[in-house]
């Protein structure tokens, strides 16, 4: 595609450069060292994959489910010493070699502590069906590094889908992980039997996503319609996060032809009531764009999560105004605003100095493409600047689903990038990379939250952490921030010069609050839920005859004087 | 959409189908000769308008044999006026009718569109399926009780079925069959020169596949719309005073400076496969306004729908031969790399090469055809899309649109995709020539008697 030649001219003179001299740059490429070969082979068309960062052995180093498509997916054990080992023929995944996949989150969906896998697919690997549908898959962790499928128990093999984006959060506040998925052809109930013209050319309509109510670690009901959730769109996923912070979980869904079909929605979830509503248009959001991913961040420390929007040619900063106000976009005059093909985003403090820079997965459609490098946005001030060949991250292989995550506990954040395969020639290599963090100079902070009433890693709470006249907000991550992919639920702050973080400050979903003080940097920090006290009767009823007796007294008051004479 | 089909709408009701069915006398009051015509023209754009996975390739294809089924069913009734067997591409009989026997025209036509929109439209649904049916007992049922002769009734039917079922069984073998199978060759190989063809970013269909790569091959209808010369192309070029880049300039300029009036144009001729009747539907549909506003006998409606049917089709079959040999690039893969690299197009590409233009070729073809039906001056108002919700991505209305001739509208039709930004003036300029020379042959067939004299 000679739309991007100027960028190919470019890359080709960093491939000049790199081979005259080697190049230090802040991340190193260290996949092949970390054992990582990985490559996403597309069914047809341009669709997938991602990855999801989890640990699966809870033994403190986070390791990954990578889908593969066509091809066999890969489970990396992290082995703590900067490598991994692919256990997926141990794993009990093997059923995933039936499937073509796309997607992967991960939560612990049963609450017994361990970490459960949910893959997302668009088709069967048999080459049996003309139209290709499939279900989504879901495994429950054995606790013992294998799997057990359990797509069938949590009624989850009705849905003859087209899935791409997954994502887990938990709409009721019920410590229970929900999903969301994104369908992006509609579904077929049922298996395609003899098959009609009608049903053939009716294959390539918009579909609904799935709005997936965990049961109490029982099984998923599919509540889509019943929350209120209306749209038909190519959608890719959704984003559980908390925009207007008042601590339930709102729903930012993610489409493709948006300026076609359906654009992107902001759903604002109505908790305790079960249901949300569409506030895209008050809002701003409701982009006609070539929606694929999204990222979350507050990139100006102003207490209100921004949304990073990939997208073809240009991507989208959608800055959050404060309750009730329209976003705005302000990719261009913030700078991060390049020409690409995006899919993965990801806002992480990358090099420790208090303030969130941006990682953009690029790549081209296949079959037709060409190299497009990664863009790494550096934050200074919060504006942006682009320097991905100038860090080290400007791969060039055809980029889908990244994350972000610390591979060797060292306290800084690596980047996974998921590349496909290109189905046609290509002038270079398009292999998964992992590009370690060898950066920052400053201190940091981890925050782990062990859910007891929320879910296990605190899916859907939120972590601030105050430095000074500095507040950084995370939302824990169950993926859909970035394109089909999950990073780490570990919240990461750079902490600058800062030894010490004046307070951390931990919104668990539904609300309730936890507060610690003077925290040591360069530290992981492992929070467990605080248990509701259980409340004492005695002590409630006087509090509670008190509370009537005043109200009494005020409305009783306020009648009076509501009666006065009007002076004016 | 609504206002174009008042009286194909209500049998979309099941409601109305049990009522229709279950009690005669709610039926239209009358239907005139003209008025069967017109109901399966609209039934026509509605089966096309709803059934998915359409294109303007297959749509184009749809209204030449139903349009040619709609002439043949009745032609035989209507001295001097003779059936087209013996002069299309391969089509050397249709059934005849029995000498001494009398027909009831209208009812033959009737039996004839049904039969021939079903099997063209094999893949619609169900309902759409009962839709026509419903029109077709609406439309028997009517005639049949004034005519109180159940002999004629059944003949004129079965005739008609006779005359649709062979102009089917002739269709299959144009490679066009079931096209919508293959609206993708996921396998074929493309150019890939200074010049050629990408797959769009700011595209209206979600396949990075062009559309269709083999249609150009497909057979005419009219053997001398497949002998037509190639249309010259000029040489690609970088250079900001070459005629090629010239070319893309003209458009990135008319884009930057787009009036609101010139909007309207571009949205209203766009005719998106996925949520109209597609270009050729327009033009079936300015056929049907002609015939609504110059009621001319049943005949001639047939005639001016054959005539524009085939036109159209042919024009859209030299248009995708052409455009794959040439494989030429839109404007939004130019304009980018030489001109603006943040230009986008005011309307989004569709997937297939762009010289020459589909909508100039086959808005010319139908222009021409309705100029010889009606004559040059011909003053009408275009409704195609009168009533529909704003465009709020491009920020305008839907307008409705009057003209004084039919290649006024020809002529916008064009223009609207230079106003759109998906199309140069040359692209334009050769599919209304192209497309009036194709339109012309079709005219020239021998419809009546002594035009073979």
């Amino acid at each position: 595609m000679r739309l991007f030649g100027h960028t190919l001219f470019l890359f080709c003179v960093s491939l000049l450069n790199s081979t005259v001299m080697p190049a230090q740059t802040p991340f190193t490429d260290v996949t092949v060292e970390a054992g990582i070969a990985h490559q996403f082979s597309v069914y047809e068309g341009t669709f997938g994959g991602g990855a999801t960062v989890f640990d699966l052995n809870n033994d403190g180093f986070e390791d990954l489910f990578i889908t593969s498509g066509t091809t066999e997916d890969v489970l990396y054990l992290n082995n703590g010493d900067g490598t991994f080992q692919n256990i997926y023929d141990t794993s009990g995944l093997a059923v995933t070699r039936d499937y073509v996949t796309q997607g992967a989150v991960s939560a612990d969906v049963n609450k017994d502590g361990w970490r459960d896998l949910f893959i997302t697919t668009i088709n069967t690997t048999d080459g049996s069906q003309i139209i290709p549908r499939a279900k989504n898959l879901l495994f429950l962790n054995n606790g013992d590094m294998t799997f057990k499928d359990v797509t069938g128990a949590y009624k989850l093999d009705e849905f003859n889908s087209f899935s791409t984006g997954p994502s887990f959060g938990d709409v009721n506040a019920d410590g229970y992980p929900d999903l969301y998925v994104g369908n992006y052809f509609l579904e077929f109930e049922g298996t395609l039997g003899v098959l009609k013209d009608a049903t053939i050319v009716s294959a390539n309509q918009t579909a609904k996503g799935y709005l997936l109510i965990n049961e109490k670690g029982n099984y998923f009901e599919n509540d889509y319609e019943a929350y209120g959730l209306h749209h038909r769109g190519f959608g890719f996923g959704a984003l559980f996060t908390d925009f207007d912070n008042d601590g339930d979980q709102d729903l930012l869904v993610n489409q493709d032809f948006g300026y076609k079909a359906v654009p992107n929605f902001l759903y604002e979830n109505q908790y305790p009531k079960r249901s949300f509503i569409d506030i895209s248009k008050a809002m701003a959001m409701d982009l006609k764009e070539n929606a694929m991913g999204s990222a979350v961040g507050d990139y100006d420390n102003n207490g209100l999560l921004d949304y990073y929007v990939t997208n073809i040619k240009f991507n989208l900063l959608m800055d959050n105004q404060g309750r009730g106000k329209p976003f705005i976009d302000r990719a261009k005059e913030l700078g991060a605003y390049s020409f690409a093909i995006s899919w993965g985003a990801n806002f992480a403090d990358f090099d420790h100095d208090m303030d969130l820079d941006l990682y953009v997965s690029n790549g081209d459609l296949n079959p037709n493409c060409t190299p497009m490098g990664n863009f790494y946005y550096e934050n200074t001030d919060a504006t942006f600047t682009e320097k991905g060949r100038i860090v080290g991250v400007n791969d060039y292989g055809i980029g889908r689903g990244s994350v972000v995550f610390d591979m060797e506990n060292d306290g800084d954040l690596d980047i996974l990038v998921v590349n496909q395969k290109p189905v046609r020639d290509y002038p270079v290599g398009s292999t998964t990379r992992l590009l370690r963090n060898d950066a920052p100079k400053g201190n940091w902070l981890k925050v782990a939250l062990k859910g007891i009433e929320a879910e296990t890693n605190g899916i859907g709470s939120r972590v601030k952490v105050v430095v000074g006249a500095t507040q950084m907000i995370r939302e824990i991550d169950g993926g859909g921030s970035s394109h089909l992919s999950q990073s780490s639920v570990i919240a990461h702050f750079g902490l600058g010069k800062a030894t010490k973080a004046d307070s951390v400050i931990v919104t668990w979903i539904g609300g309730k609050k936890q507060i610690l003080l003077d925290q040591n940097a360069n530290q992981l920090l492992t929070l467990p839920e605080l248990e509701d006290k259980k409340l004492n009767i005695w002590m409630v009823v006087p509090i509670l005859l008190l509370g009537g007796l005043m109200i009494g007294y005020f409305v009783l008051k306020g009648r009076k004087r509501n009666r006065a004479p009007s002076r004016f | 959409m609504k206002k174009i089909f008042p009286a194909a709408f209500s049998y979309l009701l099941p409601f109305a189908l049990v009522f229709i069915s279950g009690c005669n006398s709610v039926q239209k009051k009358d239907f005139t000769e003209q008025d069967v015509a017109l109901e399966w023209a609209k039934m026509t754009l509605y089966i096309t308008q709803y059934t998915p996975a359409n294109s303007p390739t297959f749509a184009s294809r749809g209204f030449g044999y139903i349009g040619l089924t709609m002439y043949e069913a009745v032609v035989n009734g209507y001295d001097p006026y003779q059936s087209m067997a013996g002069q299309l591409n391969g089509l050397e009989n249709l059934p005849k009718p029995v000498p001494e026997k009398s027909y009831h025209w209208p009812l033959s036509l009737n039996a004839a569109q049904a039969s021939i929109l079903k099997n063209i439209y094999l893949q619609t649904s169900d309902e759409n399926k009962m839709s026509i049916d419903s029109l077709e007992r609406v439309i028997k049922n009517y005639f049949s009780d004034k005519l109180n002769d159940d002999a004629r009734v059944v003949r004129s039917i079965a005739y008609g079925k006779a005359v649709a079922e062979a102009v089917f069984e002739w269709s299959k073998t144009d490679d066009g069959h079931r096209g919508y199978l293959n609206n993708f060759d996921k396998q074929a190989e493309y150019p890939d020169r200074p010049g050629s063809w990408q797959p769009p970013l700011f595209a209206q269909s979600f396949s990075h596949y062009p559309l269709h790569p083999h249609w150009g091959k497909n057979r005419t209808f009219l053997k001398q719309n497949s002998e037509l010369p190639m249309p010259q192309m000029i040489p690609y070029d970088t250079l900001p005073d070459s005629p090629y880049y010239m070319e893309f300039l003209k458009v990135y300029e008319k884009d930057m400076a787009l009036t609101p009036e010139e909007k309207e144009a571009a949205i209203w001729w766009g005719d998106d496969p996925d949520v109209t009747f597609t270009p050729p539907g327009h033009s079936y549909y300015l056929a049907t306004m002609a015939i609504e506003k110059a009621n001319p006998p049943l005949i001639k409606c047939a005639e001016v729908y054959a005539k524009t049917g085939m036109a159209t089709a042919d024009a859209f079959i030299n248009c995708w031969k052409w455009k794959y040999h040439f494989f030429s690039e839109r404007p939004n893969t130019f304009i980018p790399q030489y001109i603006d690299k943040e230009w986008e197009s005011f309307w989004p590409d569709p997937p297939f090469p762009a010289f020459p233009s589909g909508h100039a070729i086959q808005a010319a073809a139908a222009a021409t055809v309705l100029e010889d039906s009606f004559g040059k001056s011909f003053h009408f108002t275009d409704k195609a899309h009168e009533g529909r919700e704003r465009d709020e991505v491009r920020d305008t209305d839907f307008v409705i649109r009057s003209f004084d001739s039919f290649w006024e509208a020809a002529q916008e039709t064009a223009d609207s995709r230079f106003y759109g930004g998906i199309h140069t003036p040359l692209d334009n300029k050769v599919g209304l020539e192209e497309g009036t020379k194709i339109a012309r042959n079709i005219i020239a067939l021998h419809w009546e008697k002594e035009d073979q004299l």
